[in-house]
This record gives C-alpha cells, structure tokens and sequence, in this order.
C-alpha cells in the first residue's frame, strides 16, 4: 500500500478543488472554493463559521458539495469517498471520546477499524500514543483526562492507521499556553518529521503562523487569500525607528524625516515609516538619513528595523477589501 | 522502508528515528464490517468492557437458563416421556427476560457512539454509515438470539441425555430456532431504533420496556378478553402488533409447542409472517436513515 502512497510527497497537490461550493437552503457556508495544498503543514484560517469544518467534511466524503469538484490524495471525492478515508486521519473540533473506555483500547479500536489487524493495530497504536505523549494515563478510562490529554488521544487515533493526511479541526482549542505550544509542535513535527499532509484549522492566526508551510484564509465561505506563509510575512519595504524619550522626540524625529522626504507616521512608540522613495531606494540611503537626522536633532536612536508584517494585518487587510 | 525509494522526498528522514510508517496489509469493508460486527457482539454482553458492564447481561442469562437447568435435571432424574415445556414456549416464558436483555443492552451497540459523538470517527474511515446501521443491528440480533438459544440448547441436551425420540426433538428445536432468529431480528430493530434516537440510556430503555414489555402485556390481555368473548378475529389480528403475539401466533401456527388463546390459522400466518418481515425492513430503514442524517452532520 505504501508504493502507491509514495506519490504523495512528489511534487503533486494532495487536494486540489475547483469551483466547490455548499449551500445550506440560504446558507452560504462555501462558495467557489479553488484552492491547492501541497504536502508539509497547511493552515485553514477563518473566523467561526467560515466554513473550514465544512470543507474538511466536504473532503472527507461526508457532505454532498452543492456544486464544484475536490480530489483528495488523487481520489475523486464524489466516487473515491471510502478509498480517501482509508487514506486520511480526522481529528474532529468536539468532543468525541466515549468516557468509559482507555485511550489504549479505543485507539487500538478505530486502529481496527481503518483497516489495520489486530497485532499491527495494537503496535501502531503503542507507538502513535508514544508519539502524542500519552503514558501510563492511556490505561485510564478518558472520562477522566484533562483537556489536553482528551486533544492527544484525538490526535492519536487519527494517526493510528498511517494516514498520508491528517485533518486537524482547531487542534489548540480549549489548551493552556503551555499545553497549546506542544500541540503545535507536534503538529509541526506530523508534517515534517512523519511526513504526512497536515491540513490544520484554527481561528488563531498567530498560531498557523508558527507551524504551517502555507496558509489558506477563508471568510464566509469565500477564499480571501492562499499563500505560502513567507509570502504573508515578507518584508514591506517600511522600516521601524524608535527614538529614547517619549511622544515628543518621536514626533520631532518623524517632522525631521518628512521634511527629508519620507513618509512617516506615528505607530505606538515608533515611526513607521513607508517604503522610501526612488531617490532613497538604494540599500542603505535610508537608514544613513536616519542615523543623521537623529544624530542632529541629538535623539538617541533605540531600534531601526523592517516592519515585518503578521499575518493578522493580511488577514484584516483582505477582510477589508472583500 | 519506502524512504529508501524516494531519497530526499521526506524532509527530515535522516533524523527520523522515531515514527514508523505501516506498509503492511489493510483489511477491505467486509474484514472492517466484520470486526465490527464482532466487536459490537462481545459489548453486549459486558466483554472487553468494564467489569460492572458484565453484570446486567450475564445475571439475565442466568435467570433465564435456571429454570431450563432444572427442567432437564427433572426429566433425566424421573425419566418423563416429553419435556415439560417446548423449546419455543420455554422462550415465550422466560420473553421478559428476553426483552430485558435487549432494552439494556441495546443502547450499548446504538446510542453511545452517538451520544458520545464517537460516531463522526467511525465515518471517518472506511465504512459508510448504512453499513454501520445494519452490521450493529447484525450485532444485537446474534446477542438476542445467543440469550435464547443458550437455555434451549440445554434443553435440547437434556432431552437428548434422558432418552426422548431424537427426530421429534430435533425437528421441534429447528422450528424453535427459526422462530427464534425472526424474533430476534424483530427485537433488535425495534429497541435498536429507539435506542438510536433517545440518546440517553435510561431513556432508551424504559422506551424499549414499553414497546416490548408493557405493549406485549397490553396486548396479551386484549387477546384473552376477546377470546372469551369469542371475538376471535380481534383477538387474532390484535396479535399482529407485537413482535411476541407474532411469535407466538407464528409458532402456534407451525405447530411448534406453543398455544395462543384462539388459533391462528387460514390465511392468518402469512399475515403474521408478512408483518414480522415488513416489520424487520421498517426497523432497518429507520436505523440506516437515522445514521445517514447523523453521518451528514
């Protein structure tokens, strides 16, 4: 089986959809969805009701699109619906863990019911819960586990048959800081290190941010933006400049440099200011003005940097827009 | 491994120590159905569960295989010529035990998935959910028909040890068993239908005492009064609307050990026959279209 699964991390899309689109009656939940995502760490970002659970379910043979066409690890997801699930693990956002029973047992379980026997099931199981980091507690019965470890069992037995891709439906939700910083790097070590297709949802950008090789921006229902993640984070071309004191030699340093013909304003305690002009462009020039300019007006310069920008300023730029 | 094939195409294989991948062999639909279905057997009656699950099925198994105990230790003892009970009446008596069984255990196979969500898992993979309706009704109709056939079984033992004719005996159990697997299928659709839709177990349960129990009472006492007011037609057609009046309609019909207050004869047994099996399908839509709706979500 896995000399077919072997093409997967070729340099072919793991999904591809065109023009998918699922109406609820009046309900818009997604409309001309097309999109690709590549093997690595895929971040589907949207605000509650985007329609991320819906496009995972769509994916997962679930749901009847109302119109539109996916394919899913080179299955059609209208006639390939059960090979795609032998193929794919699914965490789901809720809660879905019967409380009376180990995650040992119950991983080994859904293990069986993927398709794996009974020996290879209950070894694969051992070591996908090894992975998560479940221990002696994966003998108790889950009824009893903290969030984190009930989110570890969820993700051990999506992981439990071998899948070539995972949907991860909101991973983080429900984590303290410490326990949300683990699960992203487990998600993250999923598409490096295991090497399967992660395709992760979450309503917090900053998160994808850290883990995902691209990212996909969803707003009700429609595609606002799919990208690598560098390409959200390049540099602007702005630069940031923050000056010792407070308001006051800020704002002397920003009139200073319009003067000289750049474009600033005030951000917090710094001076953002644009790209430069072409006169300015040349590497180096701005930086040079700005170092003299403090130099002359005797302000001590703390930070001169490049305005990165995060993911959430793409995010509500392209809200804006659409 | 399949990294040897692919050099390079795995980022991070060189370090990769710890995850192994699965090359072997993956079980088609009918293997999975198949476990499942096992799986689902060995959780009706409390096994590879927790201990306290084990209680409820095997203390009714017990009660109901200690009269068919004493039964066969009686006739071996004196020597009877017949079994005091036949094999389909001894079921008829012990039917609240029966019933018991399947309301308690039913929402075990029908509503904890549901209730718990699990279910979403298991429609994440392989099986599709129509698949999963019936390979769970599968599941409970086996564990019913095993509750009856097991004291059966021993009577069949005891008959045989105490010298009573082998054909007759053997004729008579067959009919029972036929009998039997109807009456399962019919229990396990219905108490398997209520309890897919009232997810709580008490609920389930007490809505599987009522249409199983108290109906069959409700039921049993109209078809005494209208036979001793000689409405037979009332009393027989009244029989239509219980799986155990139709049992025992149908066995009194097959001649089959078993006596209800008018006979059922004419075209009176296909009828029952009839309804038993409209009633199976019926059941079974209901569970696949149940699970279906619950699958979309």
């Amino acid at each position: 089986m896995r000399n077919v699964t072997g093409e997967q991390h070729g340099p072919g899309p793991v999904i591809t959809t065109a023009g998918l689109t699922k109406h609820y009656g009046a309900v818009h939940a997604l409309t001309d969805l097309t999109v690709e995502v590549g093997a690595g760490v895929t971040g589907l970002v949207g605000a509650n009701g985007a329609g991320k659970s819906t496009l995972i379910k769509i994916l997962l043979g679930l749901l009847e699109p109302t119109g539109g066409h996916a394919s899913v690890l080179g299955h059609d997801i209208e006639h390939g619906g059960q090979e795609i699930r032998r193929l794919v693990g699914y965490m789901p956002e809720h809660d879905c863990l019967p409380p009376d029973v180990s995650a040992s047992d119950f991983t080994v379980h859904m293990a069986r019911m993927s398709g794996l026997g009974a020996s290879a099931a209950r070894e694969r199981s051992a070591d996908v819960l090894r992975h998560v980091g479940l221990d002696e507690e994966r003998y108790r019965p889950m009824g009893g586990y903290s969030t984190g470890m009930k989110q570890r069992a969820k993700l051990a037995q999506a992981l439990a048959h071998d899948p070539q891709l995972v949907f991860l439906d909101e991973p983080t939700n429900g984590l303290d800081p410490a326990a949300r910083n683990d699960m992203l790097r487990l998600v993250e070590r999923i598409g490096s290190e295991f090497g399967i297709a992660v395709l992760v949802t979450s309503h917090l950008l900053g998160e994808l941010e850290q883990v995902s090789d691209h990212v996909i921006v969803l707003d009700g229902g429609h595609l606002l933006r799919s990208s690598a993640t560098g390409d959200f984070l390049q540099r602007t071309g702005s630069l940031l400049v923050e000056v010792v004191g407070t308001e006051t030699e800020r704002d002397r340093l920003g009139e200073a440099l319009a003067l000289r013909g750049l474009t600033c304003r005030p951000r917090g305690p710094m001076v953002a200011i644009d790209p430069p002009p072409p006169e300015l462009a040349a590497e180096g020039v701005a930086h040079d003005l700005i170092r003299d300019v403090a130099a002359e007006l005797g302000l001590g310069l703390m930070r001169l940097q490049p305005d990165r920008r995060h993911l959430e300023d793409v995010f509500l730029d392209g809200g804006a827009h659409v | 491994m399949s990294e040897h094939s692919q050099p390079g195409s795995r980022p991070g294989v060189i370090h990769d120590l710890g995850y192994r991948h699965y090359d072997g062999v993956r079980d088609g639909t009918a293997t999975i159905a198949r476990t499942l279905f096992v799986t689902g057997l060995r959780h009706a009656y409390g096994l590879g569960r927790s201990g306290k699950s084990k209680v409820m099925p095997f203390l009714l198994l017990g009660m109901s295989v200690m009269p068919a105990l004493i039964v066969v230790g009686v006739v071996v003892l004196t020597g009877g010529s017949s079994l005091p009970v036949s094999y389909a009446d001894y079921t008829n008596q012990t039917q609240l035990l029966v019933s018991l069984f399947a309301a308690a255990q039913a929402p075990v196979l029908f509503s904890r998935d549901l209730r718990h969500r699990s279910i979403v898992l298991y429609f994440a993979r392989p099986l599709a959910a129509p698949v999963f309706a019936l390979v769970r009704w599968l599941s409970l109709t086996v564990a019913v028909w095993l509750f009856m056939s097991v004291p059966t079984l021993l009577l069949y033992l005891g008959a045989l040890l105490s010298g009573l004719d082998k054909s007759d005996q053997t004729s008579a159990l067959l009919k029972a068993v036929v009998l039997q697997v109807l009456l399962a299928m019919l229990i396990a659709g219905i108490a398997g239908l209520i309890s897919s839709v009232s997810l709580r177990r008490g609920f389930a349960v007490v809505g599987s005492v009522m249409a199983l129990i108290v109906l069959t009472g409700v039921i049993t006492a109209v078809q005494a009064i209208s036979a001793e007011e000689d409405a037979d037609a009332v009393a027989t057609a009244v029989g239509l609307f219980s799986p155990w009046s139709l049992y025992n309609g149908l066995a009194d019909a097959w001649d089959a050990g078993v006596e209800t207050f008018v006979p059922v004869d004419g075209a009176w047994p296909l009828a029952y026959a009839l309804v038993a099996l409209l009633l199976v399908a019926g059941c079974l839509l209901g569970l696949v279209a149940r699970f279906r709706k619950v699958g979309s979500r």
